[in-house]
C-alpha cells in the first residue's frame, strides 16, 4: 500500500511540472516564445505545465539569457529556494554559449559554469514546439529525480 | 457498547464520509472540472480531469522548506488547522438527506469554521516573514470582511425564513425540513435575491478569479502561499479545492434543502452533481469572462450590491414574505 502510494507520487512528478522563469539579461525573444507555450494554440498546461509565480512552487526552472554580471548572484540564490527534486532547463543559444554577447564585459556565462542544466534547447530563438519537447523531457527526468531521492 | 459505537461512527464521519476523505475526493474533482472546462472555454485542450490530484500528490512528495524567518511551528501548523477546520465543515453541511451531525447552532458553527480557514491562511502567511505575504494577508483580509458581510445577512435571512413565526432557527436540520415543507428557497421569489448574493459570494470564499485578489499570482505571487513549498503547500492547494465543495454544498442546503430521493448512494451522486453545475455557473464561467479587481473595488462591490441584494431578502423575510 505505501509503496504503492510512493509510486503514485513519484508518477505525478512527471505529470504536474510547474515552471519558474528567470530571465538573466534575455533579449527577450526566447521569453516570448516560453509564453507562446502556453497560449491556447500550443497549450502546454495539457502535460499539466503551469507558470508559478514563486520559485518555492517550481519543479523546473526555465533559464533565458546569457547570464550577466547583474543577474548572476540573483540566479545562484533563486535556484536555491528552489525545493527538490528540481530540474534546469536553458532555453535558446544566450545561456549556452553566450551567443552574439559571448566576449562582453558584463556577461558571465556560459549558464554551465554555475549549475547543471538538465535539458537545453538550443536556437535563437527556438520554436515553441522545440520549448514544448524539451520541458516535457524535463518533466520525465524529474520522475527519475524523485525516484533516486528515496533509495 | 453504544459509547464505543458512538465514537467508531463519529470517527467514521469525520474521517471517511462526509468528512475529510468524501471532500477532499469530491473537492478534487470540482478543481479538475473547473480547470478542464475553462480550457474548453479558452478553446485549450486543457488538462485531465485528475491533474488536481496529480498536483496534490507531487507537492506531497517534494522538498518543505521552512525560511529562516519563519516560526517553524505556526509555519507549518497553519495548513494542517486549514485542512482540519474544513473537514469539520463538511459534518455540517447534510448531503442531500443524509446529516451527519445536526444541533441548534450548525449555521454559526459554520460560519465560525469558515472563518478559521481564512485565519490560518493570514497566520500562515504572517509567520513565513516575506513582504509579499505581508501585502498578500493584508488583502486577504479586507477580501473576508467584504464577503462576511452579506455571508452573515444572507445566513440570518434563511435562518428567519425557516424559523417561521417562532423566530429564527441555525438548525440545519430545521432548515432543511422547513424547504422540505414549503419548497426550496431557490424558488420562493423572497429569497431569490440572497441566492444570487450567495452566488456571488462562493467564489469570493473560495478565492477565484475576479475576488482573487488576495493571491493574486501575476502581482505578488500568490501572496500568503509564496514561501510555501512542498506538502505544507499541498495541504493549502487541497483546502483550496475542499472550499469548492463546501461552498458550494452549503448553497445546496439552504437553498436546495429538501430534495432527496431517499437513497443515500443515488443522494450522493447527486449531491456531487449539484456541486458541479454551481461550480461551472457561479466560479468557471465568472473566471473565464473576467479580469482581477482591485481590492478597493471588491469591497465596494461587496458592501454595495452584494449586500444590498441580501439586504433585499432579509427585509422581505423580516416582513413576513
Amino acid at each position: 500500500m505505501a509503496g504503492k502510494i510512493t509510486q503514485l507520487m513519484d508518477e505525478s512528478a512527471a505529470k504536474s511540472p510547474w515552471l519558474y522563469h528567470i530571465n538573466t539579461g534575455s533579449c527577450n525573444g526566447c521569453d516570448i516564445e516560453l509564453v507562446a507555450c502556453l497560449t491556447p494554440r500550443y497549450d502546454a498546461e495539457r502535460f499539466g505545465f503551469k507558470l508559478a509565480g514563486s520559485p518555492r512552487h517550481a519543479d523546473i526552472v526555465v533559464v533565458s539569457g546569457p547570464v550577466t554580471s547583474q543577474s548572476k548572484e540573483r540566479l545562484i540564490r533563486t535556484l536555491a529556494q528552489v525545493p527538490e527534486p528540481k530540474c534546469v532547463v536553458s532555453i535558446g543559444s544566450c545561456p549556452r554559449s553566450g551567443n552574439v554577447f559571448k566576449g562582453s564585459y558584463s556577461v558571465e556565462g556560459p549558464l554551465e559554469k554555475y549549475v547543471h542544466v538538465d535539458v537545453s534547447v538550443a536556437g535563437c530563438t527556438p520554436k515553441p514546439e522545440a520549448i514544448m519537447e524539451g520541458l516535457y523531457r524535463a518533466a520525465q527526468i524529474l520522475t527519475e529525480k524523485r525516484k533516486a531521492m528515496h533509495k | 457498547m453504544t459509547i464505543i459505537f458512538t465514537i467508531i461512527k463519529s470517527i467514521f464521519y469525520s474521517l471517511v464520509f462526509p468528512g475529510l476523505l468524501f471532500t477532499a475526493a469530491a473537492g478534487l474533482l470540482l478543481a479538475g472540472i473547473d480547470r478542464k472546462v475553462i480550457a474548453r472555454m479558452q478553446k485549450r485542450i486543457g488538462p485531465p480531469i485528475r491533474q488536481p490530484l496529480f498536483d496534490f500528490l507531487k507537492l506531497m512528495g517534494k522538498e518543505t522548506i521552512v525560511p529562516r524567518r519563519a516560526n517553524r511551528l505556526v509555519f507549518l501548523g497553519a495548513p494542517v488547522v486549514n485542512l482540519i477546520s474544513l473537514a469539520l465543515i463538511m459534518l455540517f453541511i447534510p448531503v442531500l438527506g443524509f446529516t451527519a451531525f445536526s444541533g441548534s447552532a450548525d449555521l454559526i458553527v459554520i460560519l465560525y469554521l469558515i472563518t478559521i480557514s481564512g485565519v490560518a491562511l493570514i497566520v500562515g502567511g504572517s509567520s513565513s516573514g516575506s513582504p509579499y505575504a505581508g501585502i498578500g494577508i493584508s488583502r486577504e483580509m479586507v477580501t473576508m470582511m467584504s464577503y462576511e458581510l452579506p455571508f452573515v445577512m444572507i445566513l440570518l435571512a434563511v435562518a428567519k425564513k425557516a424559523g417561521g413565526a417562532a423566530g429564527m432557527t441555525f438548525s440545519m436540520d430545521a432548515i432543511t425540513a422547513f424547504q422540505r415543507a414549503n419548497g426550496s428557497f431557490l424558488f420562493t421569489w423572497s429569497m431569490i435575491p440572497a441566492a444570487i448574493a450567495f452566488l456571488l459570494v462562493i467564489p469570493a470564499e473560495v478565492g477565484m478569479q475576479p475576488f482573487d485578489v488576495a493571491e493574486a499570482e501575476t502581482e505578488i505571487c500568490e501572496g500568503p502561499l509564496i514561501e510555501y513549498s512542498g506538502a505544507a503547500l499541498g495541504l493549502f492547494k487541497l483546502g483550496t479545492a475542499m472550499k469548492m465543495l463546501i461552498m458550494t454544498g452549503l448553497f445546496t442546503a439552504l437553498f436546495l434543502g429538501g430534495v432527496s430521493t431517499g437513497m443515500i448512494g443515488l443522494d450522493i451522486i447527486l449531491f456531487v452533481i449539484i456541486c458541479i453545475v454551481l461550480t461551472v455557473l457561479c466560479m468557471t464561467t465568472v473566471h473565464a469572462v473576467t479580469a482581477r479587481l482591485k481590492i478597493e473595488h471588491l469591497f465596494k462591490f461587496f458592501w454595495t450590491f452584494v449586500a444590498g441584494l441580501a439586504l433585499v431578502s432579509l427585509v422581505l423575510v423580516w416582513c413576513g414574505l
